[in-house]
């Protein structure tokens, strides 16, 4: 093999790493396998594409191996809103069966990937990991290298109303590479919200992967909430196929990180189906939080919906990066993209920078992109109805992220999530009464 | 709640020039408007009356170049636009914007909190807040939506003039300064916004209604008549003027005043 760039030295480390890891023989091919493949291509710099927005030279510096067992304090997650369903949790990326409920409601199978591994369950499972994974595609391979746990999750019936199943990823210090791979049966109705959190402000470094399917006319709401800490760095990359008829939404709040990335890739594969995309993130402080989107149009009768908005304060950075791509074939195919920033301080910056490649006619298509400050105008209003300036500036900066976290259908989290989004405004607390 | 006695100086405007954008706009308005008074400003497009309207209210974007501008005694050109708001006075906008997510009733209860702050009254609680507003609305012909909706969000021409009257009805200003309230409107909705407006006249208060056409003023009848041109008051009078003006036009006011 030709020597590594440096820019991998952490990732030659991650050999010796990968011996600690348990499971079968297969599954340490497989993590070698991929080790070995990223270690010629190398980590991703700014240079790639994809990655324009997002520099990972701060990984370098990082130890990227697995964080040893840690004990997690019992009241962990008291910070969740309270949830309907059961709830699972990884702690550094390995299942944590003490956290989590221990009961599964009907139609409902989650097998921890640990096992999957270790060859106790259907080793049928094992080729499905990383079946969508790209070849050239580092942070599935980085999360696979090190892949030790993680979950396999089955919904074959409804979840009830205001049901979900919760994951909830706590990192504690170290490296976290959990991979959940959730399949909807056929016309299956199903929740998912998955939670990354850090317990404490130490170094972290998490690649959790998601791959996700719909059979025909399944219906997926799936949210992703992240709320870590200004040392943690996580590299998330979801990726879902969405069959005929079927349709997947996927709702995100992203606050805090030294970095935090999501990579979200939706294949429209079937006739008729669709997906609502819709994301706030709020960078402030040093933070930098990157989205990056891309909707395949694969087939014809898809749309597709996507409602991004950014809010950037203090030196904090961030952007949105979607590309929609209608395939040859996908005729009929309907796609909008909406991204939005708001800049509420000079040293702040957020960019945007929706795509759109189109193969075939008859389409319809639209996307827009503003980034700037308050609108002047409607501050004025306020300000002319009595309100203070500092008052007027939360509404409105609040009004904004309402864009995204009013499609929040679950109302505990969506409460949840507004006072997040609160507690993160300049004078957030002025304008508590308002949105109580 | 005002301690105004009928015939009491409310604004009182010397010798005005203001620039937008480096543009002279106003150029030696005077006005003087009473408790107990409601005037019209009318004026052709373009003559500054939006200006004024706005720039009494604080818009901070345009430039006084001479003259002085009081409010209750005090300069109001000194005050924030919402220190104004705060005292009493009240612009009605010719285009109220629409701010999606923020609440049409919370913005209303704020702005009255705080003014009732101003006049060290305790503030309004949950349940009588929507008492009042529900009187106010009923007045105004709007339904229960309007109190669920963001502010303006959504709403016709109409409905966010009727909205502003509401605000102004339910904020009971000193002074309300209504900038072509009427546009827009059709002759139902005009009805309202008038019966809206006549409510709140009384002998503390004072109303100036900055319009175009003399419709307006078959509803509301208004105690003295003022045509601004060339940015200055060049002609006032009472109603009688008023039609007067919808019978000649503006451009003979112009000539009158050009040959004294």
């Amino acid at each position: 093999m030709s020597a590594a760039p440096s820019s991998s030295t952490p990732l030659a480390r991650l050999a010796t790493a990968q011996t600690a890891l348990g499971g079968s023989a297969a599954a340490n091919a497989r993590r070698s396998a991929a080790l070995e493949r990223l270690l010629v291509l190398g980590l991703p710099t700014i240079r790639d594409e994809p990655w324009k927005y997002t520099n990972l030279r701060l990984l370098g510096s990082r130890d990227l191996a697995p964080a040893a067992a840690r004990p997690v304090a019992a009241d962990a997650l008291a910070v969740l809103p309270p949830r309907e369903g059961p709830t699972v949790v990884f702690v550094d990326g390995a299942f944590n069966a003490g956290l989590s409920s221990d009961r599964l409601p009907a139609g409902v199978l989650v097998t921890p990937l640990a096992r999957v591994l270790a060859g106790e369950v259907p080793a049928a499972l094992l080729p499905r990991l990383g079946a969508t994974d790209a070849i050239d595609d580092r942070i599935r391979l980085l999360n696979a290298s090190l892949l030790a746990d993680g979950a396999v999750l089955g919904f074959s019936a409804d979840c009830a109303a205001d049901q979900a199943v919760h994951v909830v990823h706590l990192a504690s210090g170290g490296g976290a590479y959990p991979r959940l791979v959730v399949s909807l049966s056929a016309g299956v109705n199903a929740r998912l919200v998955e939670y990354h959190l850090t317990t404490t402000e130490a170094d972290s470094v998490a690649a959790p992967v998601t791959d996700i399917s719909l059979e025909a006319g399944a219906r997926l709401e799936h949210y992703s909430v992240t709320l870590i800490g200004a040392r943690a760095i996580q590299l998330e990359d979801v990726a879902v196929r969405v069959g005929a008829d079927a349709d997947y939404r996927h709702r995100h709040l992203a606050l805090g990180g030294q970095l935090a990335r999501l990579d979200l890739r939706v294949r429209l594969e079937g006739p008729g189906a669709s997906t609502q995309l819709a994301g706030l993130l709020i960078a402030e402080r040093s933070h930098q939080i990157d989205v990056r989107t891309r909707v395949d149009h694969a087939a014809p009768h898809t749309t597709s919906d996507q409602v991004y908005r950014g809010v950037a304060n203090d030196r904090g950075r961030g952007s949105y990066d979607g590309k929609v791509v209608v395939h040859v074939g996908a005729a009929k195919s309907d796609s909008r993209q909406s991204s939005r920033n708001l800049i509420l301080s000079a040293q702040a910056t957020l960019d945007s920078r929706p795509q759109l490649e189109i193969n075939t006619d008859d389409v319809k298509c639209s996307h827009g992109a503003t980034t700037g400050a308050l609108d002047e105008q409607m501050l004025f209003y306020l300000l002319a109805r009595g309100l203070d300036r500092d008052t007027a500036r939360a509404l409105l900066t609040f009004a904004f992220a309402e864009d995204v976290i009013s499609k929040f259908a679950i109302a505990p989290l969506r409460r949840f999530a507004e006072e997040r989004v609160l507690g993160s405004l300049p004078a957030g607390a002025l304008i508590r009464d308002f949105v109580a | 709640m005002s301690s105004n006695q009928k015939g009491d100086l409310i604004l009182e405007i010397k010798d005005l020039a203001v620039d937008v954008q480096g543009r002279r706009i106003l150029d030696g308005l005077n006005l003087e408007v009473r408790a107990g008074e409601v005037h019209a400003i009318m004026g052709p497009n373009g003559a500054g009356k939006s200006t004024l309207a706005q720039l009494l209210a604080g818009r901070s974007s345009y430039e006084v170049k001479r003259g002085t501008v009081r409010y209750l005694g005090e300069d109001l050109l000194a005050l924030p636009p919402e220190e104004r708001a705060r005292r009493g006075l009240f612009l009605g906008f010719q285009y109220p914007v629409e701010i999606p997510g923020v609440n049409n009733v919370y913005l209303l209860k704020a702005a009255l909190n705080v003014r009732r702050r101003q006049q060290g009254l305790p503030e309004v609680d949950a349940f009588d807040f929507l008492g009042l507003v529900r009187d106010k609305m009923r007045l105004m012909q709007m339904d229960d939506s309007f109190l669920s909706r963001g502010v303006n969000e959504g709403f016709s021409g109409g409905e966010k003039k009727r909205n502003e009257i509401l605000q102004m009805t339910v904020l009971e200003p000193t002074l309300a300064v209504l900038d072509e309230t009427d546009s827009g409107l059709d002759i139902d909705a005009l009805k309202v916004v008038a019966n809206g407006v006549n409510s709140l006249r009384r002998d503390d208060r004072a109303i100036v209604l900055v319009t175009h056409y003399q419709r307006l003023l078959d509803h509301i009848i208004p105690d003295r008549v003022h045509v601004l041109a060339a940015g200055k008051i060049l002609k006032s009078g009472d109603r009688n003027l008023a039609l007067e003006l919808e019978r000649r036009g503006y451009d003979w006011v112009r000539h009158e005043a050009s040959a004294a």
